[in-house]
C-alpha cells in the first residue's frame, strides 16, 4: 500500500517525493490527506470550521491511523479549496494536538504531520498551539537516565535539540526522549534551560540580556566549567561565549599557583620543565638565569653521555691538535682572525678567572661559553672534522666536571700566553670588579633553589640578577 | 595526590573552548598558562589570534627597556608558537622602526596570516617590507604610521576585505592600484593623507571612510556602497584647484552609489560637492538613504544649499537629517537670492519618512531659517526638529525663535526643540 499525499493548492506528491522530503520511509508515514479532504466532502467525519479542537478528533484520527490505512483510496484532487483549506487547517491542528496527547504515536508519523502543518501554514499551527491549554513539550533524557519534559520553544533554543527534533523526529514522547550528551547532568541542564528560557523571548533589549547574563554567570568555578562543557555539547554558542569570558576573567592576572588551586590542576611539571625556556613571560630575571642554568646542566648531561664513548687519549690528542691548529690559524691569519681570537681569548681568560675565584656570573659565563662554543665550532669547521666530543668539551660550562677545568686550563694555558699582558691585567681587574658587584646583589634564596636542583653544585655560586 | 573530589575541572574541555578562553586573556596571561600543568604546556601555542600591546611587558620609565622587553616577548612568542596565525595585532607607541618587525612579518607571511594590524609609534615611520605583499590570505590590513611601497609586480590582495591606512606614506597610484587590486574589498578607510587625488574602483565596497586633505575624489565604481563618512581638510591650494575645476563633483562622487544608506560629511564636504556645473542633470534616486549628516554647511553659499537640497529631495526614504551650519554671520545677513525659496525651490517634494531633524550651530541667518521652514512645511511624518544655536550668536536667538513660531508645520506631532547650550 502506499500513501498519496496531496496538499491543498499543490500538486500531488508521489510517495517517493514524500519520503525524500521527510527522510523517512514512506511506509511509516501515515498522513492521509484523503482523510482530510474527505472530511470536507463527506459528513460522517463531522469536520468543519466549527468543530472544536477536541481530543475526540485526536482519537478519531488515532483510530483511523491505527487501523487500516487504505481508508479512502480515492485520491481526490483538491477542489473547493476555500472551504477545504480551513478544514485542512483545522484537521491538521487537531492531528497535531491529537498526537501530542497520545504518547505512543510513532515519531515519524508526528514529524510527517508537522511537515504537513508547516506546509499548510505554519503560523496557524503555532497560533493554535498558543491558544491551547496544553503546550507542546519535548522530552529530554540526561546521562543519568532521568527523563523530563521541557517546553518546546525553550528546548528548541539549543541547536542540538532542535536538530534532533526536526531531522530525526525525536523528543516527542517519553519513549523517544532525546538523549543528551554525557556532559549534561540534570543540574546543569536546569541552568541551561534557565538561560534558554530568558533568551528565547524575542522582545528583550540588549541591556536586559546583558544584565541577565552578568547575574547568571555568578556561580562557583566547578559549575562554570561543567556549564561550559555542557553548553558546548549542545552547540549553544552564546552561552559558550559567555562562560568562556567568565573563565578568562577568572584566569586573568592570577599567579600560576592560584590558578592551579582554583581549577584543581595537578602541579605535574617537573622542575626542569618549568625551568625550560618556554617563555619568560614574567620577564623575571631569576627565571632567565634558571633557564640558562638548566641549559647548562643539560649540555653537561649530554656531554657526559658522549664522553663515555670517547677514549680519553683520543680526546687529549685531538684537543691538542685543535689548539695547535687554532693557534696556527690565528697566528697566520690577519687581523680579523686575530681580533676574534683575542676576543675569545679574553673570554676564555675571564672564564678561567671566574672559575678560579669561585664566584661566577652565570649569565656572562653562559654568554661567553655560547659564543666561545660558536667560535670554536666555526673554527673547527674550517679546520676539518673533529670529534664532536671535543667541541662539546669546549662548550662545557659546569664547574663540577673534573675534566672540564683541566681542559679549560689547558686551553687557556695555550692561549693565555698570547694575550697582551696589559690587556690581561685590565681584563682581570674588570672581572674582579664585576664579580664583586655581582656577589653583593643576589639573595641567598637563589642559592637555596640552586642547591635543590638536580645536581648539587659543590661550588658556592652567587648569581647576578642582571641579565647578560 | 588529588582525590576524586578535586578532579581537574578545566583541562579536558575541548580545545576550541580552551582557545576561546585563552583568546580572551591578554597574551601574557595566555602564555603563562604553559606552566600550569603538563596538559597546559602547549595549549596556548596553537592560538590563532595574537594581540600584543604594551601590557605585555612590565612598565617602566626606561623606554629602551620597555622596547627591548616588548621585542623579546613578541619574538619568543612567535618562535614558540605552533600552527597558523590568523590574526596579529601590535599596538604600541614605543616601537617605530625596528628590524625585528620585518622578521615578524616574514614569519607571519609564512603562517597564513589573515588579519594584520600594525599601530606603531611616532617618529621614523616603519617601512613595510616586501614580504607583506606575499601574504596571500590577508583579509584585513590596518597600518598606522608606516611607509607602504608595493613592488611593481604586486597585483593586490585577492582576499582583502578591510583596508585601513592611517598616516601612511604611499603614492596615490599605489593606493589606487591597491584598491582596484582587491576585488573583495568591503571596507576602506584612509586617513591623514596629504593632497591625495583618488579614483576609487571597488565593486564590492560597502563602507568608506575618508579623512584628510583630498585634492580630488571620484567614486568610479562603487555600486554597493552602503555607508560613507568623508572629512576633507582644505588647504589653500586645494581650494584653488577646486575653483578651476568644472566637472560636477556631486555626480562624480555621489553619482554611482544607489544603495547608499548612511552619508556623513564633515568639514568642507558640501563645498566639495558644490563645485562644478550640471548639478541635477543626472537623475539619481537614493532609495535607501536613511541617515544624512552634513557638517559645516555654509548657508551663505547658494551652491552648497543647492547641494543639500538636491541630496535630500532625491532621497525619498530619508529618516534622519542632521546639519550643522558654519555661516559667516555678517556675510550671510544680507542674503542674496532669498527669492529662491519662493520661486525656484522644488515645492512638490515631500519628505514622507523624515522623522528626526537636527540643526546645530545655527546662526539664524535668512537662508538657514528658510531651509528650516522648507523642511517643516514638507515633512508630514516629522517627530522632532531640534535646533541648537551657534554659541556666538546671543542676540539673534530671540529673533530666531520668533521666526520659528511662525513656520507652518506639515506634521502635527512635530516637536520643535530649541536647545540652549
Amino acid at each position: 500500500m502506499y500513501m498519496i499525499l496531496s496538499l491543498p493548492g499543490t500538486d500531488i506528491l508521489t510517495p517517493w517525493a514524500f519520503s525524500k522530503h521527510l527522510e523517512y520511509t514512506w511506509t511509516r508515514a501515515a498522513i492521509l490527506t484523503q482523510f482530510v479532504q474527505a472530511g470536507s466532502e463527506s459528513s460522517p467525519c463531522e469536520l468543519d470550521q466549527r468543530t472544536p479542537l477536541l481530543s475526540s478528533h485526536g482519537s478519531l484520527c488515532t483510530q483511523s491511523f491505527g487501523g487500516t490505512y487504505s481508508g479512502h483510496s480515492n485520491a481526490t484532487s483538491p477542489k473547493n479549496m476555500g472551504h477545504g483549506d480551513h478544514v485542512v487547517d483545522q484537521v491538521a491542528r487537531s492531528l497535531y494536538v491529537g498526537y501530542r496527547n497520545n504518547a505512543t504515536m510513532d515519531p515519524a508519523w508526528f514529524a510527517a504531520v508537522e511537515t504537513i502543518c508547516m506546509l499548510n501554514g505554519c503560523a496557524m499551527i503555532h497560533e493554535a498551539l498558543d491558544t491551547q491549554i496544553m503546550k507542546s513539550y519535548i522530552w529530554l533524557q540526561t546521562v543519568d537516565g532521568s527523563i523530563q519534559q521541557v517546553e518546546q520553544e525553550i528546548a528548541m533554543f539549543c541547536p542540538m535539540i532542535c536538530h534532533e527534533v526536526i531531522q530525526k523526529g525525536m523528543g516527542s514522547s517519553k519513549n523517544y526522549a532525546i538523549s543528551l550528551p554525557q556532559q549534561v547532568n540534570p543540574a546543569v541542564l536546569s541552568l541551561i534551560l534557565d538561560y534558554c528560557r530568558f533568551h528565547q523571548v524575542p522582545g528583550r533589549s540588549n541591556k536586559e540580556r546583558k544584565s541577565f547574563d552578568e547575574k547568571f554567570i555568578r556561580m562557583d568555578t566547578k559549575r562554570l566549567c561543567e556549564l561550559t562543557s555542557a553548553a558546548d555539547s549542545l552547540q549553544l554558542k552564546p552561552l559558550v561565549d559567555l562562560t568562556s569570558r567568565a573563565l578568562a576573567r577568572i584566569i586573568e592576572g592570577k599567579a600560576p599557583e592560584e590558578i592551579r588551586e582554583i581549577f584543581h590542576l595537578p602541579d605535574d611539571l617537573t622542575e626542569e620543565e618549568k625551568l625550560e625556556p618556554l617563555k619568560n613571560a614574567t620577564d623575571d630575571p631569576r627565571i632567565r638565569l634558571l633557564n640558562r642554568l638548566y641549559a647548562k646542566k643539560r649540555k653537561e648531561l649530554k656531554e657526559r653521555e658522549k664522553l663515555k664513548n670517547v677514549e680519553v687519549d683520543e680526546e687529549l690528542v685531538d684537543d691538542r691538535s685543535v689548539d695547535d691548529l687554532l693557534s696556527f690559524i690565528n697566528g697566520d691569519d690577519g687581523d680579523s682572525k686575530g681580533i676574534k681570537t683575542s676576543k675569545s681569548k679574553r673570554k676564555n681568560r675571564r672564564r678561567k678567572d671566574l672559575l678560579k675565584s669561585t664566584s661566577a656570573h652565570e649569565a656572562t659565563k653562559n654568554h661567553n661559553k655560547e659564543s666561545n662554543g660558536l667560535n670554536s665550532v666555526c673554527r673547527s669547521a674550517e679546520v676539518g672534522q673533529i670529534l664532536p666530543g671535543v667541541d662539546a668539551t669546549t662548550n662545557l660550562q659546569d664547574v663540577e666536571d673534573d675534566i672540564f677545568p683541566n681542559k679549560n686550563e689547558f686551553d687557556d694555558g695555550d692561549i693565555d700566553d698570547e694575550i697582551d699582558p696589559t690587556l690581561k691585567e685590565k681584563i682581570d681587574r674588570e672581572v674582579e670588579d664585576f664579580a664583586r658587584r655581582l656577589n653583593s646583589d643576589w639573595p641567598e634564596r637563589m642559592q637555596e633553589i640552586l642547591s635543590l636542583g638536580q645536581e648539587k653544585k659543590p661550588v658556592h655560586l652567587s648569581l647576578n640578577g642582571k641579565g647578560s | 595526590m588529588d582525590d576524586v573530589m578535586s578532579r581537574d575541572l578545566i583541562s579536558d574541555l575541548p580545545q576550541s573552548i580552551i582557545e576561546s578562553i585563552l583568546t580572551r586573556l591578554p597574551i601574557r596571561d595566555a602564555v603563562r598558562t604553559s606552566i600550569l600543568s603538563s596538559k597546559w604546556r602547549y595549549k596556548w601555542a596553537t592560538l590563532t589570534q595574537l594581540v600584543f600591546d604594551e601590557k605585555c611587558v612590565i612598565l617602566s620609565n626606561d623606554r629602551c627597556k620597555v622596547e627591548d622587553g616588548l621585542v623579546n616577548f613578541i619574538t619568543r612568542t612567535l618562535f614558540l608558537h605552533q600552527g597558523p596565525i590568523h590574526k596579529f595585532q601590535l599596538t604600541t607607541t614605543h616601537l617605530q622602526c625596528c628590524p625585528d618587525i620585518d622578521q615578524w612579518l616574514l614569519f607571519l607571511s609564512r603562517n597564513d596570516i589573515k588579519e594584520l594590524v600594525l599601530e606603531l609609534g611616532e617618529g621614523e615611520w616603519f617601512r613595510v617590507p616586501s614580504c607583506l605583499f606575499n601574504c596571500k590570505k590577508l583579509t584585513r590590513l590596518d597600518l598606522f604610521r608606516c611607509e607602504f611601497d608595493p613592488p611593481p609586480t604586486f597585483k593586490g590582495f585577492l582576499c582583502l576585505k578591510s583596508l585601513n591606512l592611517h598616516q601612511v606614506l604611499v603614492s596615490p597610484e599605489a593606493i589606487e592600484s591597491l584598491i582596484s587590486g582587491c576585488p573583495l574589498l568591503e571596507s576602506l578607510a584612509l586617513s591623514y593623507f596629504d593632497s591625495l587625488a583618488l579614483t576609487i574602483r571597488a565593486p564590492n565596497l560597502k563602507f568608506l571612510c575618508l579623512e584628510g586633505e583630498f585634492k580630488d575624489i571620484c567614486l568610479e565604481n562603487t555600486p554597493l556602497l552602503v555607508a560613507m563618512s568623508v572629512a576633507m581638510y582644505m588647504t589653500d591650494d586645494i581650494a584653488e584647484h577646486f575653483e578651476q575645476s568644472s566637472t560636477c563633483n556631486f555626480n562624480r562622487f555621489l553619482g554611482g552609489v544607489p544603495r547608499l544608506e548612511r552619508l556623513i560629511g564633515h568639514i568642507y564636504f558640501t563645498k566639495f560637492l558644490s563645485i562644478g556645473d550640471d548639478l541635477g542633470r543626472l537623475p539619481i534616486t537614493y532609495a535607501h538613504l536613511k541617515v544624512v549628516e552634513l557638517n559645516q554647511v555654509s548657508f551663505e553659499d547658494m551652491k552648497e544649499i543647492l547641494v543639500v537640497l538636491h541630496l535630500i529631495t532625491n532621497s525619498p526614504n530619508l529618516r534622519e537629517l542632521q546639519i550643522s551650519g558654519s555661516s559667516n554671520t555678517l556675510a550671510a545677513i544680507d542674503a542674496p537670492d532669498l527669492d529662491f525659496w519662493e520661486d525656484e525651490c522644488p515645492s512638490n517634494c515631500t519628505f514622507k519618512q523624515l522623522r528626526v531633524v537636527r540643526m546645530t550651530d545655527m546662526s539664524g541667518v535668512p537662508h538657514e531659517m528658510e531651509f528650516i521652514k522648507f523642511l517643516l512645511a514638507n515633512s508630514p511624518a516629522l517627530e522632532t526638529m531640534s535646533i541648537s544655536p551657534c554659541v556666538y550668536v546671543m542676540d539673534g536667538r530671540l529673533n530666531m525663535l520668533i521666526e520659528l513660531l511662525r513656520f507652518r508645520r506639515a506634521s502635527a506631532q512635530a516637536e520643535i526643540l530649541f536647545i540652549q547650550d
